[in-house]
């Protein structure tokens, strides 16, 4: 007997190295036998996507909209993985899912943010949210969510991530259908009969001195405090030695903190230039901005993630949580590491009282309620579905 | 903690006007005035229109955003909600406005302010946008198309760097001179002048800084801007004056004004710059007035300066802020001389204003990018940057003779003194705490040298300051296992040379220090509050073997040294009572030695105990006479019996006529009040001599008897009278 609830959630992975044997798992996990409208597909860039993607189109069967992209690594209600695949799987006739992909055009990614948002046109549930998994190494994600804010405006909640390559910062995919694609923004429009809670936090905080981005364009930051900005970041590290040297060694990730009236807004680092001194990261630092440099302990991050989960499921009441799309930046990882990982895994359990979940770890996050800003780093966005 | 609306600005202002054209100025303003202070929806209203609506999604609700350019505070958005709307005008033009409104809660005055900036910001922004776009068509205009576009950079570039100013929390006066320099640069080198309004009701204006050197503008410019609130511009034969007002949250608090000369005509451009720089001095003016109530939680009230906290809060950041690790930083530890008998017998406020008079001597002694704190009581910091341990002594010594200097308090000279502990950081991450308890070590070490000195910190100050602890566990042990033994030393009548008694002296050989000098340990017993114990048990000891002898010398009487500590003891009288009477000592033998600053420090409670124990047959005696600080009036309250004159009045192998002035002052004071005067530390026979001359009565000192063991004192009572006579 086929069974079809109202309203259902599922999720599956597998750290299997065989792509399609991994995409079967995952999905067959996740859709449990039941026609999914939405199957949501998170893989390491390592995976033969193409045959990863048909073999989950084989679980899900035609009509299901498959959506995705890849990771600096997967986690799920099972743990976290590398090189892994998370699946999470939705359907019944209180969900309404449509997909608009956008490819970005380097001259005005703000156009792809907006044409991904079209997603939502013709939703007529109660409940809605617009989901965006984008390019993460386009160096623009803000103008991306600016785009798409701009064309709905503050009636819809946004949320989502953008796509890793694990660790390599060269070529990141989405997907969508059984395509395998790259600097493109996948909007999935999600209407629900039943409420939606989306929940977003950190667990960073500033080191003083504060620090003025006396020169920067986009994400490269050549200058604070009128020095190479290399220079201040190895000092204030009392790191001795060149910018792959630092950047490979654990610390890889350097959280800068912009002041803003909500506490901070965070950029990540990820790399530097010996002979030009500066550094980077994947979103824009302005110049003039006041910076924090952040830093985290171990017990702040995991308090960040039960935060986070508590208040998306705190939206849904009084309905218990049916499943979670979680977005947890990559850079929370370099905190979490050794043990802190599975830690983080159990107080997501905790905190969504055994619901089931899956996500990915990002290069950014996305999460609007309220406010225009919908753009973060650092941070665990859950989009929690009743 | 600057706040988070002072940070943004800049980069606000950065951001706009890296745009290229009106649309996209626009479009980047309002969104990110919008993310900036957590509003949904943004728009500006120019011409009569909304341009560039965000957050407003599909449908703009064009009618209520021109409301709220006109003032409506609500702004109803379809599918959202009722927001809180604020307007901020881009310029000085009508119903031309930087609109923003959120769901969450209304914008707070310091948001407002800050939403005002961005307004005139983004008026600036487009206005520089249209000259520059008009000129584009002008071919033969190129040139002054560059030059516009410079000024532009520049403007940018000032206004970054007051911005850096003010977030680095320089000096207010710096920063508002950064603003008028910055200003008159940007305008061709023309005069500049801040007028800011002082308190009180007349609002009266004075210039707080001013660039360019020539005339200021008339007041009466100033006055009307503020009165009016908004810029104002006008064209006289001197040329073009141009007023803009300075708020603080919202309050109208002073004025910018520019003189330029020789112009002619108004100057859109011109104008707006000026105005951009008003609003960084109320950007400025606000933080400083923010950090006036943060100061005041962070401040000691008495002298206004940064308490403990604060100082540690300091010399953290500068520690953390040193570019090599070589930087030397230096902090001194100041302890002021004698401050407490001031306090106490002048009173707290006497006490309190000499405290504001020294904080205001130490920060003479500093370079103004220095920091003086006063951590507590009589305690004082200094926080030096780039000084060497040398450069850092040099500043304790120009302390010490600052403080050394007379105060007047309260109508009459105060004298103290100060010793001063230098530390310096070495190591790369050295501990602020660290780092003041070093210069603590140093200024105990010092102190210990004697007053007024200066000392760097090494490391075995540091042995010694455990040592100091180690200290009192075996100044425990000593009392215990009975490692103390007490001295005598004869006072002799230097009329026939005959002993008349015996100062009891304590003598402590540790087995493991050996001969420790009561100079080190009598302060560490008082600190620790053994001092009670150690003195109960010379009274009683000295009491029982001066009883034995009196067999012998029948008129033989016993002074004892009390400290402050036992006398303020509540069962100090009833204490030295219970000695006598076990030892069978007739209280009229028994002469108590009180320093002076003892009997000034606790005047009523030891005054009590004394008429008491007065009542009882005791004499007291004033040890140390003259060295201390304040009036003779004790010597009418108190019932005294006899003065001890200080070695230091007769110090010197041959007296002046300086010294034996003070000695016959002293000695007929005594006589006046019917007092016993006692010199002490007699050396030689010229000293003697001297002594006898004046009419002094009794004599202590090596020349007539040293210092000895019980058992050799009978021997020295019956040939003490030799040396006098001989």
């Amino acid at each position: 007997m086929q069974i079809n609830p109202h309203r259902w959630f599922g999720v599956g992975q597998s750290g299997t190295p065989d792509s399609a044997r991994a995409g079967a798992e995952a999905a067959h996990a996740a859709v449990g036998g039941r026609p999914p409208k939405a199957v949501f597909v998170f893989a390491s860039v390592s995976h033969d996507l193409p045959a990863l993607l048909a073999a989950v189109r084989a679980e899900a069967g035609p009509d299901a909209e498959i959506v995705g992209c890849t990771t600096m690594g997967e986690l799920g209600s099972a743990g976290v993985t590398d090189g892994g695949v998370s699946v999470a799987a939705l359907g019944g006739d209180g969900f309404t899912v449509r997909v608009k992909v956008a490819p970005i055009n380097q001259s005005d990614p703000r156009a792809a943010g907006a044409a991904a948002a079209d997603a939502v046109h013709g939703l007529h549930d109660d409940n809605q949210v617009l989901i965006l998994l984008c390019e993460g190494l386009s160096g623009r994600p803000h103008e991306i969510v600016r785009g798409a804010y701009s064309a709905l405006g503050a009636t819809i909640p946004l949320v989502g991530g953008f796509s890793a390559d694990d660790r390599r910062f060269r070529q990141t995919f989405q997907f969508y259908g059984d395509e395998v694609l790259s600097n493109a923004v996948i909007g999935v429009g999600l209407g629900s009969d039943g409420p939606i809670g989306i929940g977003v936090a950190h667990g960073w905080r500033r080191t003083e001195p504060p620090m003025v981005v006396t020169k920067s364009h986009g994400p490269h930051v050549y200058q604070l405090d009128d020095q190479p900005a290399l220079d201040v970041l190895l000092r204030r590290n009392n790191f001795d030695g060149s910018a792959e040297e630092f950047f490979d060694r654990g610390r890889q990730l350097q959280p800068l903190g912009l002041s803003r009236r909500s506490g901070e807004d965070i950029r990540v680092i990820h790399a530097g230039d010996d002979a030009e001194r500066s550094v980077w990261g994947t979103a824009d630092v302005p110049q003039g901005a006041l910076v924090w440099l952040m830093e985290g302990d171990r017990q702040a991050l995991l308090d960040g993630a039960t935060q986070s989960c508590a208040e998306a499921v705190a939206r849904l009441e009084p309905l218990p949580p049916l499943g979670v799309l979680a977005f947890d930046c990559g850079g929370r990882r370099a905190g979490l590491i050794e043990g802190g990982l599975d830690a983080e895994m159990r107080a997501m359990h905790a905190a969504l009282g055994d619901a089931p979940y899956a996500g990915l770890y990002t290069l950014g996050e996305i999460a609007r309620v309220r406010g225009a800003l919908g753009m973060h780093h650092l941070t665990l966005v859950t989009l929690a579905l009743a | 903690m600057p706040s988070w609306s002072t940070h943004l600005l800049t980069e606000y202002f950065t951001a706009v006007n890296a745009a290229e054209d009106e649309r996209s100025a626009i479009a980047g303003a309002v969104e990110r005035a919008a993310e900036m202070v957590d509003a949904e929806v943004g728009a500006v209203v120019r011409d009569g229109r909304v341009h560039g609506a965000y957050g407003f999604g599909p449908v703009v609700p064009e009618p209520e955003v021109l409301e709220v350019a006109a003032g409506q505070p609500l702004l109803l958005v379809p599918n959202v909600g009722e927001l809180h709307a604020v307007a901020n005008p881009l310029g000085d033009q009508a119903g031309e406005a930087l609109v923003v409104a959120r769901l969450a809660e209304p914008f707070a005055p310091e948001e407002r302010q800050m939403l005002q900036g961005m307004g005139q910001v983004l008026g600036l922004a487009l206005r520089s946008i249209r000259v520059l776009a008009a000129e584009r068509h002008l071919r033969a205009e190129k040139e002054r198309q560059a030059t516009s576009a410079q000024t532009r950079q520049r403007l940018v570039e000032t206004l970054l760097t007051i911005q850096r100013a003010i977030s680095a929390r320089r000096p207010l006066p710096e920063i508002l001179d950064a603003v008028t320099g910055g200003a008159s640069s940007l305008l061709g080198g023309t005069t500049v002048a801040l007028m800011l309004a002082e308190g009180g009701a007349e609002r009266r204006l004075t210039v707080a800084s001013t660039s360019g050197g020539g005339c200021v503008p008339p007041e009466s410019m100033a006055r009307a801007a503020m009165a009016g609130g908004s810029v104002l511009v006008r064209i006289d034969a001197r040329g073009v004056m141009m007023a803009a007002p300075v708020r603080v949250t919202g309050e109208m608090a002073g004025c910018l004004v520019a003189l330029l000369a020789g112009a002619a005509a108004e100057d859109t451009e011109r104008r707006d710059q000026l105005a951009a720089f008003a609003q960084q001095v109320s950007l400025a003016l606000t933080d400083a007035r923010t950090v006036e109530a943060v100061r005041e939680a962070h401040h000691d009230p008495v002298t206004g300066l940064p308490n403990r906290a604060l100082f540690l809060t300091i010399l953290s950041r500068v520690l953390a802020s040193r570019a090599t690790v070589e930087d030397p930083t230096s902090v001194l530890f100041v302890d002021l001389d004698r401050f407490k008998a001031v306090n106490d017998s002048l009173g707290h406020d006497a006490g309190d204003q000499l405290l504001a008079q020294v904080a205001r001597r130490l920060k003479g002694c500093v370079r103004a990018s220095d920091t003086i704190a006063r951590l507590g009581g009589d305690e004082f910091a200094a926080l030096l940057h780039d000084s060497s341990a040398e450069a850092a002594t040099l500043i304790g010594e120009r302390i010490v003779a600052a403080v050394k200097e007379p105060f007047r308090v309260a109508g009459r000279e105060i004298f103290i003194g100060a010793s001063v502990g230098v530390a310096v950081s070495r190591e790369p991450d050295q501990k602020p705490e660290e780092l003041l308890h070093h210069a603590d070590v140093a200024m105990y070490r010092a102190k210990k040298d004697g007053p007024g000195r200066v000392l760097a910190y090494q490391p075995y100050m540091h042995a010694e300051a455990l040592d100091h602890l180690s200290l009192r566990g075996d100044l425990q042990r000593a009392l215990r296992e009975g490692e103390f033994r007490v001295q005598y030393q004869p006072l002799i009548r230097l009329a026939d040379g005959k002993p008349v008694g015996v100062e009891t002296l304590i003598r402590w050989f540790s087995p493991t220090r050996g001969f420790v000098s009561p100079v080190d340990f009598i302060p560490i017993a008082e600190e620790f509050g053994l001092i009670v114990d150690i003195g109960q048990w010379v009274l009683e000891t000295s009491a029982a073997q001066v009883a034995r002898w009196r067999r012998d010398f029948p008129e033989l009487g016993l002074n004892v040294n009390v400290s402050g500590h036992q006398l303020v003891h509540p069962r100090f009288a009833d204490n030295v009572m219970r000695a006598l009477a076990i030892a069978g000592l007739p209280s009229s033998a028994v002469t108590l030695e009180l320093t002076e600053s003892v009997l000034m420090s606790e005047p009523d409670l030891g005054k009590a105990a004394l008429h008491q124990l007065r009542g009882l047959g005791v004499q007291l005696s004033i040890d140390d006479f003259g060295t201390g600080y304040s009036s003779l009036a004790y010597l009418r309250e108190l019932p005294v019996d006899e003065l001890k004159i200080d070695r230091a009045f007769i110090a010197r192998a041959e007296l002046t006529g300086e010294d034996l002035a003070l000695v016959r002052t002293i000695v007929d004071l005594a006589q006046i009040l019917g007092l016993r005067v006692v010199a002490e530390g007699i050396e030689n026979a010229a000293q003697l001599a001297a002594l006898r001359r004046l009419g002094c009565g009794y004599g202590q000192g090596y020349h007539l008897c040293r210092p000895t063991d019980a058992a050799e004192v009978p021997a020295k009572l019956l040939s003490a009278s030799i040396a006098v006579l001989g």
